[in-house]
């Protein structure tokens, strides 16, 4: 059996255990916790350790995804995380500007030293006062070949669209 | 729809970028304690800034001694009888009342300098409403001011590490010229010193380096580039990690993976 390895990572509250949910075969082994720093004056409950989620690609191959935790105490959780990963997806919460350098922390952490493929989520996008995705671009200063996708992490189709176009990265990248 | 948010966490620097690169028309109103602010924007530049709410008012052209107030009412008169897309500027150029030269110079630098100041806002609320446009009578300039100028002259005012910090993390960082700055290049004006550092720029040095090399301290090289990089002028890199090699390959490369097995995952997940 083979498994391959996709991370979802993006700041605190961005959509992470939302979006691996919305796809997941099995009942993601989120653990859930009373959130114990900074990150409780924004939310109850964050995911302490890891989000995974699983989808059977046949009866030899597995996709596993994960999810890195929220709080600034587990980043080196995301080391660990990222070894032999076929690509990651950056989720931003696209009505929260105040999380925009946060998620460029993010980025140049799993980007900056190795040539990770890559995509940026601009999720939920069915908020009024979303972002959209070009702003997002432009505020991220991502350049033009990065692809970033409109997302609302609790409906699968937009989830399947988003593991979709970061697929298609990996695949011209990808050897015969 | 409008953007909002608070320029402690996302700067202006980087929502005048964001207009500029995106474009935008529409008001941007900022509020901080009890002052407050209004900057309307066309198409990506800037058209015109307001910091008390007398500013909108025609009336600040008779201040800036742009016009008279007799050359005010004809001008409020004529454009009384014209359409709906001409404004009071227009009427003002149009009619010769004020010579466009004078008009342009002193608008601009009244709007210059307002907007100069809202650099040295620590935090703010600001509201991004997009499309919205000055009231016809507003005293907008005749020619729109780029923006990338005032990020440059906003950016020498700003004389805090938090900020600086959050684009350029350390100054062993390398500092290259990006490859397409583009037009933008040429509409940028440096002073003496930011020139020194420009002319070490050359894809190799650290910012240290630089710093040694200008004689100029480590935080004045970072302000400077900082200013690079917000007009989009350079770009910083961490330097490349001296890496162990395997068999040729570098351990920093992504492993390849067969093109076989991603076309298996997104058939997959399209059936899904
Ligand atoms: N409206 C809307 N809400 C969303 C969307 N995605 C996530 N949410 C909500 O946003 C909140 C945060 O989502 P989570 O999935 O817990 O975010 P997370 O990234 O896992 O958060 P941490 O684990 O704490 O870092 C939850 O209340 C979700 O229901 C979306 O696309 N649209
Ligand atoms: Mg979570």
């Amino acid at each position: 059996m083979q498994t391959v390895k996709m991370v979802i990572s993006g700041a605190v509250n961005a959509g992470k255990t939302e979006f691996i949910k919305a796809i997941s075969e099995i009942e993601v082994v989120s653990t859930e916790r009373r959130a114990t720093d900074d990150t409780k004056l924004i939310k109850k409950e964050t995911t302490v350790a890891m989000d995974f989620g699983r989808i059977a690609i046949a009866d030899d191959l597995v996709l596993h995804l994960f999810g890195t935790p929220g709080q600034k105490r587990f980043d080196f959780m995301w080391e660990i995380l990222s070894e032999g990963m076929l690509g990651l997806v950056i989720l931003v919460d696209s009505t929260r500007p105040e999380t925009f350098r946060e998620t460029n922390r993010i980025i140049d952490f799993f980007v900056s030293y190795r040539d990770t493929p890559y995509v940026i989520a601009a999720n939920k996008q069915d908020r009024p006062n979303a972002w959209s995705p070009d702003e997002l671009r432009l505020a991220l200063r991502q350049p033009p070949h990065v692809k970033v996708l409109p997302c609302v992490a609790s409906d699968r189709e937009s989830v399947k669209n988003v593991l979709l176009e970061l697929l298609y990265v990996i695949q011209e990248r990808s050897e015969d | 729809m409008a953007l909002v948010g608070n320029i402690r966490d996302f700067g202006l620097s980087d929502f005048l970028y964001l207009v500029d690169r995106g474009y935008k028309t529409g008001g941007l109103h900022l509020s901080h304690g009890e002052e407050t602010a209004l900057l309307f924007f066309e198409r990506g530049k800037l058209v015109m800034a307001a910091r008390k709410p007398e500013d909108q008012h025609p009336d600040l052209l008779v201040r800036l001694g742009i016009l008279n107030e007799a050359q005010l009412a004809q001008a409020r008169a004529s454009l009384a009888n014209r359409d709906n897309g001409t404004t009071l500027t227009d009427v003002i150029i149009e009619e010769n009342l004020a010579a466009k030269e004078q008009f342009q110079g002193a608008l601009q630098s009244f709007t210059e300098e307002a907007v100069y100041g809202l650099f040295g806002w620590p935090e703010g609320e600001f509201l991004f409403e997009q499309n919205q446009r000055p009231a016809r009578e507003a005293p907008v300039i005749p020619t729109p001011i780029s923006v990338d100028h005032l990020i440059m002259e906003g950016v020498r005012r700003i004389d805090e590490w938090g900020r600086i910090k959050d684009r350029i993390p350390s100054t062993d960082m390398v500092v290259r010229f990006l490859d397409q700055p583009g037009e933008r290049a040429k509409g940028v004006k440096l002073a003496a010193e930011e020139w020194r550092v420009f002319a070490r720029i050359n894809g190799r040095d650290t910012l240290a380096e630089i710093a040694r090399k200008t004689n100029l301290s480590e935080f004045d090289v970072c302000r400077i580039v900082y200013g690079f990089l917000t007009a989009g002028l350079v770009e910083v890199m961490r330097q490349p990690r001296p890496l162990p090699v395997k068999g040729g390959a570098t351990v920093a490369d992504p492993p390849r993976v067969k093109r076989s097995l991603v076309n298996r995952i997104i058939n997959r997940i399209k059936g899904m």
